[in-house]
């Protein structure tokens, strides 16, 4: 694994403060947090504290674990890791931050590498919030986001009638109290079991006794029922989408 | 028989009952969400003799206590923000049961994050939570073993969470969230007690082709805020469910948001608003937007309290509802024909006034490049702490705030569960004052201020009216006091050790009057934010409950 390293020359150090001031607006300024410029707000100020970098970069990027301030090192991008970091640098008199992020991938979200723009259509597809529960993120984790109700997606269907034909023997028919509804198993322990009710969406993860729990092989569920908020040429898009994101 | 029916008529129209008695079933007391208790044993005559009882620690320091506890059958349920939940025997304190949430998945960088919560919900034999990964989650009542749980919203993706108590409405459990001061579309959720399923979500931004979908400029709809983020009530006889709606994202520039030409008229909703919903569908059935197009971050978040009263000698169902503001909407709940208003601040530039059918008017508005001073400030002339009301005196009791803030307003790109204010506050404190807050009894209906307690510092604690003609609440410095209902004067006070931000509730047990309140001043968010106003100011945090009953000598004199 590589270590990135950035050695900010002075352009590059303008732009990364310039760019971080605009990330640290957007994620770190707020009244509720540490204000305009790191003044201070409802958390510390940051402003003129004496941090030194490697207290910058560390707190940045994993947080103070007991306090409200989270770690952005999963979340944030590595560009705007390094920009918002420099910034704090700046705002504490170090004139030439060496920023050393520490080995590990980018961050998901927005600020990731720009995709092919029918994947990128179906990125915004997939965790659409405007359908709600009818989104593929309802049970689906991708790139860090999203509900990891199944397992990870591997097999990526080769066009949208597949993804709605998909068979799901992992769907089975669960029988509790009398009622029957459509289940994934998570665990069977002794005091406990665990599935998802698949009933109607969202999946609700019920704990119960297994004596109580009778479970079938094959169920009614199918795919193409939870996935009727997007018409065919969406379904394409979304399957670019996870072609470029997931790699077997 | 006729008369027997006659009288069960009266008392569906004006007998309602909003007090609690022996428990205290839901956050705001009763559905109607009075934090009124109709227990009399500690009254103005013997609350001289109230003692501590018992005390229970949570062990949970890090933040402090906010929930409201829930008392049932002598069994009392309190979660903390780390979302431990504790069923503790109500008369001695101790543990029947605990559970802890397993850690939750982080929220999104610039989300709210907000590690707080403000109390379960206890119906169906289960007991019910939101948390800071927007779950909803059922325990067993008897047992706190899990039953089910359901992802409301993905934390990653909406930079939105859960610190409400959930509200249980007949055989669903309804619960608002957090993420209107994010890019992301606020909603209500309700899900079938029993089995977690869904049953409506009601979006408080209206989608294509809804009413009021007009009222958003272009895409803003898509992530313009509102989220409800406290807990509502309900009404029973009209099977309407009432809450109040967030502030428009972004918070102080509407550039994005703002129809041409829609200044001064109702803009972006249904933000800032108190809804009433059918129970069964969350349908909307009425609003009142009461800040159309804020610009000060002044949600209509806050607690609905619904009470009968006679107006112009008619009896009416009322909602009372105070903004974030402290500007107070009186409103007929069954149309939500606007009844009348009143502001509680003593200090007030953001407007001018509001007029007789309850616009506001001198609109004090943030502007890009300026530095604009407004009172009250974002933190809110109250924060999300409910006021009481007492039937017996027909006042509302609040704690109201003199603080006011430098506004800036700067417009930025709304980026999907990223924090999405668009400019700054910074608190200040106004000129010419040495108290900073007061306790204040209003009498709704005629819209006039019966009596004020002023306090130096500010007031960010629940209140609690008794049939004992007593008003309970709590300051930073740990005075955990008693005020005449009447009157206002102070009759008790005890030193918890710790800030007051919580919420007393009042039970009994065995004939026996209970009064308990979470103790711990707030470390972060509003209570971290009004602390450095005050230099000389020792608020301290903790977690910990303390029970109040009287001593039996006091509580045989009391009979």
């Amino acid at each position: 694994m590589k270590r990135a390293c950035l050695f900010l020359a002075l352009p590059a150090l303008a732009w990364a403060q310039g760019a971080g001031e605009k990330v640290f607006a957007q994620s770190c300024a707020t009244g509720y947090c540490h204000g305009a410029r790191g003044t201070a707000a409802g958390a510390p100020r940051l402003a003129g504290r004496g941090f030194d970098q490697s207290y910058i970069t560390n707190t940045v990027m994993r947080g103070l674990p007991g306090t409200a301030m989270p770690a952005f090192g999963a979340t944030l991008s590595r560009a705007d890791l390094a920009a918002v970091i420099a910034y704090v640098a700046g705002l504490n008199g170090i004139a030439n931050p060496s920023i050393n992020l520490g080995p590990g991938p980018g961050a998901a979200g927005p600020a990731e590498p720009a995709l092919p723009a029918e994947a990128e259509r179906g990125r915004a597809l997939f965790f659409d919030a405007v359908r709600g529960f009818g989104r593929c993120s309802t049970c689906h984790e991708v790139n860090g986001v999203g509900i990891p109700v199944t397992t990870p997606i591997a097999k990526i269907p080769s066009d949208a009638a597949a993804l709605r034909a998909l068979l799901t023997p992992e769907v089975r028919t669960a029988t509790v109290d009398g009622e029957t509804m459509p289940a994934l198993i998570v665990s069977q322990g002794k005091t406990h079991a665990l599935f998802y009710d698949l009933t109607s969406a969202p999946p609700v993860l019920r704990t119960v006794d297994p004596d109580a729990l009778k479970i079938a092989e094959g169920s009614a569920w199918r795919h193409s029922s939870v996935i009727g908020a997007y018409n065919d040429a969406e379904l394409t898009s979304i399957l670019a989408y996870l072609r470029e994101v997931i790699k077997p | 028989m006729r008369f027997l029916l006659v009288l069960l008529a009266v008392a569906g129209a004006y007998g309602q009952d909003g007090a609690t008695h022996a428990d205290w079933p839901h956050y705001g007391g009763t559905q109607f969400s009075w934090r009124y208790s109709a227990l009399d044993q500690v009254n103005t005559g013997t609350v001289k003799d109230l003692l501590p009882v018992w005390m229970f620690q949570t062990g949970d320091y890090a933040e402090n206590l906010q929930a409201t506890p829930i008392v049932v059958d002598g069994v009392m349920y309190v979660i903390t923000p780390r979302i431990q939940v504790f069923a503790l025997d109500a008369a001695t304190g101790r543990v029947l049961w605990q559970y802890k949430y397993p850690t939750p998945r982080p929220g999104k960088p610039g989300g709210m994050g907000f590690v707080q919560n403000r109390g379960v919900a206890v119906g169906a034999g289960k007991v019910f939570f939101g948390t800071t990964d927007n779950y909803l989650v059922a325990l067993d009542q008897k047992t706190g073993g899990e039953q089910w749980r359901v992802s409301v919203d993905d934390p990653r993706q909406c930079g939105c969470d859960i610190t409400a108590a959930p509200l249980v409405v007949k055989d669903k459990v309804i619960v608002g969230g957090n993420g209107g001061d994010a890019a992301h579309r606020g909603y209500l959720t309700a899900f079938y007690a029993k089995t977690g399923r869904l049953a409506w979500r009601w979006y408080v931004i209206p989608g294509p082709g809804e009413k009021g979908h007009e009222t958003w400029k272009g895409d803003s709809w898509k992530l313009g805020g509102g989220a409800p983020w406290m807990t509502g009530s309900f009404d029973p006889e009209l099977n309407l469910v009432y809450w109040g709606t967030g502030n428009a994202s972004a918070d102080f520039n509407d550039d994005d948001r703002l129809v041409p030409g829609a200044k001064g008229k109702e803009a972006n909703l249904y933000t800032a608003s108190v809804v009433a919903l059918d129970a069964d569908n969350g349908k909307l059935r009425w609003y009142h937007q009461e800040v159309p197009d804020d610009l000060w971050d002044f949600d209509s978040a806050y607690e609905c309290v619904l009470i009968d009263r006679a107006v112009n000698g008619r009896m009416r169902k009322l909602l009372v509802h105070m903004n974030k503001s402290g500007v107070t909407f009186v409103l007929d709940r069954v149309t939500g024909e606007f009844i009348g208003a009143f502001s509680t601040p003593e200090v007030q530039t953001w407007i001018s006034g509001i007029t007789e059918d309850g616009k506001l008017v001198g609109r004090r508005e943030p502007e890009a490049g300026k530095v604009v001073n407004t009172c009250p400030s974002a933190t809110g002339a109250k924060s999300w702490n409910s006021m009481a009301y007492s039937p017996r005196t027909g006042y509302i009791y609040a704690p109201i705030n003199e603080v006011c803030n430098d506004l800036t307003s700067t417009p930025t790109e709304a980026i999907e569960g990223r924090f999405h204010a668009d400019g700054q506050f910074s608190l200040k404190l106004p000129p010419n004052r040495t108290t900073y807050s007061h306790l204040d009894a209003w009498d709704p209906i005629a819209k006039k201020r019966v009596w004020s307690m002023p306090y130096r510092y500010i007031l960010l604690a629940s209140v609690l009216a008794t049939a004992g003609d007593l008003v309970f609440s709590g300051d930073p410095e740990g005075e955990f006091f008693a005020l005449d209902a009447r009157t206002g004067s102070k009759l008790w006070s005890y030193q918890t050790g710790a800030g007051n931000r919580g919420s007393a509730v009042s039970y009994s047990i065995g004939g026996r009057q209970y009064i308990a309140t979470p103790t711990g001043w707030q470390q972060a968010i509003t209570g971290a934010q009004l602390a450095p106003l005050f230099p000389d100011q020792h608020w301290r945090g903790g977690s910990t409950l303390i029970v109040f009953a009287l001593p039996a000598a006091a509580r045989a004199a009391s009979k």
